[in-house]
């Protein structure tokens, strides 16, 4: 089983190779970081609470807006390569198990997510320490990665469906992107442990360091949203087979 | 006439109009949520407001929705390599002006349900008196002009790349580079801060009372510049993109 599950994430990466899509992941905390950071040295009267303020202004609108929808466009991309020509041919024969195949691109999708979340860390310690913070870096941090991390997985679970079942590329990306600000409002309105877009902003508290969440439940609830998501993609590909033959 | 119809047939059945009608369905809800249950005073700048919060909206969506739209006008073409074909028998340049009246066709349409949207919303709350005509008239062709730039600049990043998610993101780049540009003034010369530059109206926030009063804008000679510059990039991307396009390998 193991030596199928790293063929499929192997023939993943091959797809992927020269292709630069994680430019975007790249590029994109580059702006927040630099805004996030002119908005705090800009601020530094009101903004008292240096590493915690730094890490709000960091990342609101990075998590609640943009991170669902780059999310989205690149699980888009790992499925277009299949809705593109004859491929799904090719996968839908392959020699080995749909379930193993899906979780080659699901692993994809969390790589350049744990990466990408990784760089947002990264330039949140360089920023701070280049806007003049001398504290300690925050012990919390790595509570923060882990439990956004997390969040981040459910929302590539969650794409990886919408993209599979829909042909077009833009419109999961638009999907994500409406599920990301809707986020917002279920997480205002107290829900967010219960909705898919808003467990990453939770996990990683964007613009509320001192958020208390409820860890067991977001784990749970983390826990049964791939759950539910990997299998109906699962599901659907079986179908998806049965309609190719 | 005959390839701007024949660009309606190819999108039949692909639900461009549904997908447009949820997106804008998020900002519906937007402003729903937003100013919810007014109390008189609030009523009484009722107008005003909604021109004010609806331009910071369309910076955060519209050039992502853009770039959806246009994403799937040009997929038709990239997914069935029928660009050989169609420049064989219509010039390059035509096929590239049919796409982008039936964007726009689009983006009037979007843009009429919005406006209809806030005024239904702000009668629905009562909100006293009545909207200013002249100043919701120039809102919403700017807002046009704002939407347009976007899209032909969505357009032509989506005919010349296969690969869409090259223009995806550039459209949630653009999204994240208006918010910024947000903070920084109420104008910007970028294409991204279109809606900024187009704003009808302007608060001022006093930090003592914490009393917002809104106001319509009166533009100083720079911002009149950077809202001639919608116009500009209007004419920029379209003439770029038909260019370019019509140059293009197929």
């Amino acid at each position: 089983m193991l030596t199928f599950y790293i063929r499929a994430v192997r023939a993943e990466s091959l797809k992927l190779k020269r292709s630069p899509v994680w430019l975007a992941f790249f590029s994109l905390p580059i702006i927040s970081a630099f805004f996030g950071t002119m908005n705090y040295t800009l601020n530094i009267g009101v903004l008292k609470s240096e590493w915690y303020s730094l890490w709000s202004q960091h990342t609101f609108f990075l998590c609640y807006l943009f991170m669902p929808a780059l999310i989205g466009t690149y699980c888009s991309y790992l499925w277009r390569l299949e809705h593109t020509r004859h491929n799904w041919n090719s996968f839908l024969t392959a020699p080995l198990p749909l379930s193993t195949l899906y979780l080659g691109k699901l692993t994809q999708a969390v790589r350049v997510s744990v990466l990408a979340n990784l760089w947002i860390f990264l330039l949140f310690y360089v920023c701070g320490r280049l806007a003049g913070i001398r504290s300690p870096f925050p012990r919390e941090a790595l509570e923060w990665y882990l439990c956004g991390t997390l969040g981040a997985v459910v929302i590539c679970c969650v794409q990886l469906l919408f993209s599979l079942m829909i042909r077009s590329f833009a419109i999961p990306v638009g999907i994500a992107l409406a599920g990301g600000i809707f986020g917002l409002y279920m997480t205002n309105r107290d829900y967010g442990m219960n909705y898919p877009y808003s467990l990453y902003c939770m996990g990683m508290r964007a613009n509320n360091p001192n958020m208390e969440i409820h860890i067991p439940a977001l784990l749970v609830n983390s826990a049964g949203y791939i759950l539910v998501f990997a299998a109906l993609s699962i599901f659907y590909l079986r179908v998806h087979e049965r309609a190719a033959d | 006439m005959i390839t701007l119809r024949t660009e309606f047939k190819k999108i039949k059945r692909k639900k461009i109009g549904l997908t447009m009608c949820a997106l804008i369905g998020i900002q519906f809800a937007w402003l729903l949520w937003s100013g919810a249950r007014p109390d008189e005073k609030e009523k009484l700048q009722g107008w005003i407001e909604m021109l004010y919060s609806l331009p910071p909206i369309s910076v955060i969506m519209m050039p992502t929705v853009m770039s959806v739209l246009a994403s799937r006008l040009a997929d038709a073409e990239h997914k069935g390599s029928t660009y050989k074909l169609l420049n064989t028998l219509r010039r390059p340049g035509a096929l590239y002006h049919a796409k982008a009246v039936c964007g726009a066709l689009f983006i009037l349409g979007i843009s009429i349900a919005q406006f209809l949207f806030i005024i239904a919303l702000g009668y629905a709350r009562g909100y006293a008196g009545h909207p200013e005509w002249k100043r919701y008239a120039a809102a919403f062709l700017l807002h046009l002009a704002c939407c347009l730039s976007l899209y032909l600049l969505q357009l032509l990043l989506s005919m010349l790349f296969f690969n869409q998610m090259i223009p995806l993101v550039a459209g949630l780049g653009g999204s994240m580079l208006g918010l910024i540009l947000m903070y920084i003034k109420m104008y910007s010369f970028l294409p991204w801060g279109g809606f900024l530059s187009a704003a009808q109206a302007a608060m001022d926030w006093n930090p003592e009372t914490r009393v917002i009063h809104f106001f319509y804008r009166q533009y100083s000679r720079v911002e009149l510049c950077a809202v001639s510059m919608i116009f500009i990039w209007i004419v920029v991307f379209y003439t770029a993109g038909r260019i370019l396009f019509s140059r293009k390998e197929c």
